[in-house]
């Protein structure tokens, strides 16, 4: 029996594993962050009726789920793997988006964008630095006229202006 | 002869000079987004949501419902053409679309799938102006608990058919209803999930959910996508691009059956173009005469398939602007955009707004004759668009998200947050998590809560009035059968392949 339980943790997705208790903990947050608010008031129900049963219901579907994917497993049935392939330039390009969000503040759109589109050029479709320098600052030049220039939207300005 | 009227009025409206402008930039960008793997509709109209808050609401409706139609035009191109639907709704476009271009007849595949989307595109409309204004009216007698109800029996069909997993599209509808508790609540002014950050006093935009998980999560799965394979070259001129009349007969029940199927598949929450264009297929291949020609380059395996995805759009129109109750990601942002500029989808906009319903009925019609005479002499320089590089058009498309969620309320926040949900969109398609039930979660969530803590007010907290009103307890019933519907080993066979086809 334990070389039973052994093998069955072996096939199971530890994404899918990771997935449901993370939502399971989300699940439990909400249920705990929702009794701190009135459940039923004189007048109907109150502001943690509605968060309290989504809670428990994320908690219930995330347990369902990993033992549905357990007795799948055990039945031998076709479960879904998830295939992380491919996944290392999606985190360096996500990466990116979020340094370059972060340094909206401080440079600007147009450089930090500009410094984004280089990155992902460069890096991430492996094309020439001349390529990526001529889509980061054409796009970005392109944004400031469109938006900017003629539509009036108001972006991040950096210290030189723009 | 009110109908009439109506239409007349929608006509004087659809007809002035920037309406007519902002429905070519519609169909245009509808007929650009349809053709470009990869970017969806529902990114699209997720995109242009912040830059159309200032624009006339008649006028932003007509463009944002252009891009959604516009797009079904466009996908048959590169289903044809190169044998990789531009959208998911062109799945099935290829399969018969493609062998006729390989045998040299790319340029009547191309025209057939135009001709028969204008005829359906047309008929999908006129549908919609007869039965809208009757459910509409139909719709007025609800009160707050057959509108839950209603809520409940839509999210429930949209969780059935949005994946393999019905498990996992439950738990994103709950994410997304939990998502729209954020911030405060309006019956007692307590914060909620707020985390002591002003920026969510408000909740969490809607603008930013959409924009990271369809147009981030979009570009991030993408990221190491190679280019496509071999493209056929487009006929030019328009005499190589028209069918012969054998082709136009041969598909004249696949006009009908497309338009029909379509429109009424489209009116169901979650069913959506991708199943009404395989239903059509299976229809026309199931009562032809030589069912052997399908798969082969048969005229009416594109004419079919590609009537239904441009009918549904009609359909899929009906619930949103009679009931205030979106099927589809695309339509729930449209649901979005109403609400932004001030009106109450439901029973009441068509009275309250006439212009507004007219006028993108009327819109839909010209429309359908812009994309006809866009996709017919045009094709050939729209498919250059599928030599735009993917090193190009992604920046593009995260410029357009940084610009789209920080126009909104100008706060760096919500790109932070945008960036988060585009991280989410991605692990949503990696581990086969259905993003639909989640906007939809998002979109109805407040709306739902409202009418269920409304209807328990009425009943003093007795939840009997839920299930002892005639029409709630019937939706609340079909609801509860459909997501049973899994436990039937028959049932569950046909949910995944719809879910698959939706996919």
């Amino acid at each position: 029996m334990p070389g039973r339980i052994v093998d069955l943790w072996k096939s199971v997705d530890k994404s899918e594993l990771a997935c449901s208790a993370s939502l399971a903990a989300l699940g439990a947050f909400v249920v705990w962050e929702s009794t701190a608010w009135e459940y039923m008031t004189r007048d109907g129900p109150g502001p943690g009726f509605f968060p309290l049963w989504i809670g428990l219901a994320i908690v219930v579907l995330s347990v369902f789920y990993i033992g549905f994917h357990a007795y799948d497993l055990i039945r031998e049935e076709p479960v879904h793997r998830t295939n992380w392939s491919g996944t290392a330039p999606v985190l360096a390009g996500w990466a990116a988006f979020m340094v370059s969000a972060a340094l909206l503040k401080p440079v600007g759109f147009i450089a930090s964008f500009t410094l984004l589109v280089v990155f992902l050029v460069r890096v991430i479709f492996r094309r020439s630095f001349a390529a990526a320098l001529a889509v980061g600052v054409g796009s970005a030049l392109g944004f400031w006229v469109l938006f900017v220039q003629l539509l009036g939207v108001r972006l991040p300005t950096g210290p030189w202006g723009f | 002869m009110e109908m009439l009227a109506g239409l007349m009025q929608g006509f004087a409206v659809a007809l002035e000079p920037m309406n007519l402008f902002w429905c070519f930039v519609g169909v245009f960008f509808g007929t650009v987004v349809g053709i470009l793997p990869g970017l969806g509709p529902s990114a699209t109209v997720a995109l242009l949501l912040p830059l159309t808050a200032q624009m006339n609401p008649t006028a932003g409706l007509i463009m944002m419902s252009g891009i959604y139609y516009g797009a079904k035009y466009g996908g048959s191109t590169t289903s044809i053409l190169l044998n990789v639907p531009g959208e998911s709704a062109s799945v099935v476009t290829c399969i018969d679309g493609f062998e006729m271009a390989k045998r040299g007849r790319a340029g009547p595949a191309l025209g057939i799938a135009a001709i028969s989307s204008f005829v359906a595109g047309t008929v999908g409309v006129l549908l919609l102006m007869l039965i809208a204004p009757p459910v509409a009216e139909f719709a007025l007698r609800f009160g707050p608990p057959e509108y839950f109800a209603l809520m409940v029996l839509g999210l429930s069909m949209v969780v059935l058919l949005a994946g393999k997993s019905l498990i996992k599209a439950l738990l994103a509808m709950f994410i997304g209803l939990w998502l729209a508790t954020i911030g405060v609540d309006l019956f007692t002014d307590n914060a909620r999930f707020t985390f002591d950050r002003v920026e969510l006093v408000d909740g969490v935009h809607f603008v930013v959910v959409a924009i990271g998980t369809f147009a981030i999560g979009e570009v991030l799965a993408n990221l190491t996508h190679k280019d496509g394979g071999q493209m056929f070259e487009v006929p030019k001129g328009l005499r190589n691009l028209m069918p012969n009349w054998q082709d136009i007969k041969d598909s004249r029940f696949a006009f009908l059956n497309g338009s029909l199927v379509g429109f009424f598949i489209g009116v169901l929450p979650g069913a959506g173009s991708t199943i009404a264009s395989f239903v059509s297929y299976g229809i026309e291949k199931a009562v032809s005469r030589h069912p052997e020609k399908f798969g082969t380059g048969a005229v009416e395996g594109v004419a079919a398939p590609e009537a239904a995805n441009n009918s549904e759009t009609g359909g899929a129109l009906v619930p949103l602007l009679t009931l205030g109750i979106p099927g589809s990601a695309t339509t729930a942002i449209l649901l979005v955009a109403l609400i932004m500029w001030g009106m109450r989808p439901g029973p009441m906009l068509i009275q309250d707004h006439p212009t507004i319903f007219w006028g993108l009925v009327a819109s839909m019609y010209i429309g359908n004759v812009m994309l006809l005479i866009l996709n017919l002499p045009l094709v050939p320089l729209f498919a250059q668009v599928l030599r735009l590089p993917a090193y190009v058009l992604y920046p593009v498309i995260l410029g357009v998200s940084i610009i789209g969620v920080y126009s909104v309320d100008e706060r760096l926040f919500d790109v932070w947050m945008v960036g988060g949900f585009g991280l989410l969109g991605y692990l949503m398609r990696r581990l086969d998590y259905p993003a639909a039930p989640l906007i939809l979660g998002l979109v109805l969530g407040d709306f739902m809560e409202r009418a269920l803590r409304q209807s328990l007010m009425m009943s003093a907290g007795d939840l009997s009035i839920i299930y002892t009103r005639p029409m709630a307890v019937t939706m609340l019933f079909l609801a509860v059968a459909i997501l049973l519907t899994p436990m039937f080993r028959r049932a569950n066979a046909w949910r995944l392949k719809a879910a698959e086809q939706e996919i």
